[in-house]
């Protein structure tokens, strides 16, 4: 059904000797990836660093990321998905539609060479960024690259990586995990928390108006989302905790200054394999943490009545 | 006959699996207006927001523009909700019987994981119809799901069984992971159909831009799909012209799983 076979960066310089990036530009983007972690390292097990180790690109444009790749498949924008599908069918052995390959802008050979690639290396990983995750069909895309990397295990050790950025996302995404049990788009308005991505998602959530208070920790929503959500956060009352004034400040009712966390107050970041790192400030800030603010926030509402009737009690109990 | 009346908007999503005929139908009047429904994380009285009129039926009407208002029919296995204007998430989820007739649009996830019944929609219908909900192994397993008009991503996602006909334009991933049961486009659908299917049928009216993964297979006249005209012509939504007519282009997917899935497209 899904679900991701994933590895730490350590292991990828270890051990990888197939490298493919999917629509994203590390050379660009992540710029110390290549040679801290999957490219000119030598690892235990590929003594030669970059001579034993093959990379192929996968993107719509040649970005400076191509020059660094032995391979560079351009794939036609918005085909993806379709280029994904084709390859887990070739890797099963399976026919598929010579025409409506060549739509992706490459050739049945050009993919039934890159599955012989993947199938025949030693230990593939396969990093996909945000021109797979954010184009049309989003989620399934992801999904399609997870699939192929699952399904090919029958042959080979094969991992896949999301290409994160942007700060501490990943972290978001482990906390939420292990708190509730799911990574986002979490609602926990009766009680317990509930998933459904497309229903409590932000994005969704903000467009629709579906929600009348916002509190924004470490985002840039007004900078990134659509213009009905940027309007519903103008609309409605926001608090936003940042380190800087954002653009979501410039709409928010409330903007309480916190220390930047790395540079003046201490913090957990998770890294994209969510290995989760120490951070030790360098400076001393004025200003207070995210976390202490959130204390304090939280201190206030607990001496609120609670929301549910049941809930009542049991505090009443406890108190 | 009971009578729910919308007399406030509700400022965020209400929450009302409780109005289904099941629970409904037992109840006195004052049992009804007091039933709880959830306003965001607050629970309300359903008198807070709806006027009640009647008491014990399993016929019920609710009216207004219940576009915030989810979950209704929620598990429904008898008696019939009609709902004269616009419904909100989740209609008809989990729906074993009985029937649902929405008169104006409806939103994500009508009938998801229903077993049984049907729901009828007039209008355009969101994304997700008859589709099994996140992490979950299957969508529909039974019962009829007819949107009047258009329909938006992942349409009978995971559907197990049942039938689907969508009357206007679908967006992507129609048929997404099918299992089985029957989707009709009648007006066919934008991209990636079918994806990912491992059986089940979908006919589309409308010519297809299928994925490289779906081949060809031949031109027929599928005898079974007099029987749907038949079962859908007694639902009164008939099929177009052109199903005694014509023949179909069979196409069988998804390869990447592999899957045994059919694909006909209608052909004049």
């Amino acid at each position: 059904m899904g679900g991701k076979v994933t590895c730490t960066l350590g292991e990828v310089k270890n051990r990888a000797d197939f490298i493919i990036y999917w629509g994203g530009n590390p050379a660009e983007c992540h710029p110390r990836h290549f040679t801290k972690y999957t490219l000119t390292q030598k690892g235990k097990f590929v003594p030669t660093g970059r001579k034993g180790r093959t990379m192929v690109l996968v993107d719509i444009r040649e970005t400076p990321s191509a020059k660094a790749a032995d391979v560079f498949l351009q794939v036609r924008p918005g085909k993806d998905f379709e280029m994904v599908a084709a390859l887990r069918a070739l890797v099963k052995g399976q026919p598929v539609d010579p025409a409506l390959v060549a739509e992706t802008g490459l050739t049945v050979e050009q993919l039934q060479d890159f599955v012989n690639q993947m199938k025949s290396c030693k230990f593939g990983v396969l990093f996909f960024g945000m021109g797979l995750s954010m184009t049309r069909g989003k989620h399934m895309n992801s999904a399609s690259v997870l699939a192929l990397a699952a399904e090919l295990n029958a042959f080979t050790k094969f991992v896949a990586m999301p290409m994160r950025g942007h700060g501490n996302v990943t972290g978001a995404d482990v906390i939420l995990r292990y708190t509730t049990g799911y990574p986002f788009g979490i609602n926990l308005c009766r009680g317990y928390p509930r998933f459904n991505p497309g229903e409590f998602s932000t994005v969704d959530l903000l467009v629709r108006g579906d929600n009348d208070a916002s509190l924004i920790l470490g985002a840039d929503p007004g900078a990134t989302m659509p213009q009905p959500a940027i309007e519903h956060l103008a609309r409605t009352p926001t608090i936003v905790l940042d380190p800087k004034v954002t653009h979501t400040s410039k709409i928010s009712r409330v903007h309480i200054t916190t220390a930047a966390t790395g540079v003046s107050a201490p913090g957990t970041v998770y890294r994209m394999d969510e290995v989760p790192l120490p951070l030790r400030p360098a400076l001393k800030s004025p200003y207070p943490t995210d976390e202490e603010v959130m204390r304090r926030i939280r201190e206030a509402v607990m001496k609120k009545p609670a929301w549910l009737p049941a809930a009542n009690g049991r505090l009443a109990a406890r108190a | 006959m009971i009578t729910l009346t919308l007399k406030q908007q509700p400022v965020v999503p209400l929450e009302a699996e409780n109005l289904s005929p099941d629970v409904l139908a037992p109840l006195t009047h004052d049992a009804i207006r007091a039933l709880p429904v959830y306003h965001g994380k607050h629970q309300c009285r359903l008198d807070e927001f709806f006027d009640v009129d009647g008491e014990a039926s399993d016929q019920l009407t609710v009216r207004g523009d219940c576009t915030k208002v989810k979950w209704l029919g929620r598990a429904m296995t008898r008696g019939k909700l009609t709902v004269q204007g616009h419904a909100g998430m989740h209609l008809g989820a989990f729906m074993k019987g009985g029937v649902i007739e929405v008169q104006g649009n409806a939103s994500d996830w009508v009938g998801a994981e229903m077993s049984g019944g049907l729901i009828r929609v007039s209008g355009n219908a969101g994304g997700q119809v008859g589709a099994a909900y996140r992490g979950s192994m299957s969508g529909m397993k039974e019962g009829t799901i007819l949107i009047g008009g258009s329909a938006g991503l992942e349409v009978g996602m995971r559907m197990k069984r049942g039938t689907i006909v969508i009357g206007g334009p679908v967006r992507d991933f129609a048929g997404l992971q099918m299992k089985g049961g029957t989707l009709f486009l009648l007006q066919g659908a934008e991209l990636r159909t079918g994806a990912w299917m491992i059986r089940g049928t979908i006919v589309s009216m409308k010519p297809l831009n299928l994925l490289p993964t779906f081949l060809p297979a031949c031109t027929y006249r599928p005898s079974f799909l007099r029987l749907y005209t038949r079962f859908l012509r007694s639902l009164e939504c008939p099929l177009p012209v052109g199903m005694h007519g014509g023949s179909y282009q069979r196409f069988t997917g998804d390869a990447s799983v592999p899957g045994k899935g059919e694909v006909l497209v209608w052909q004049a």
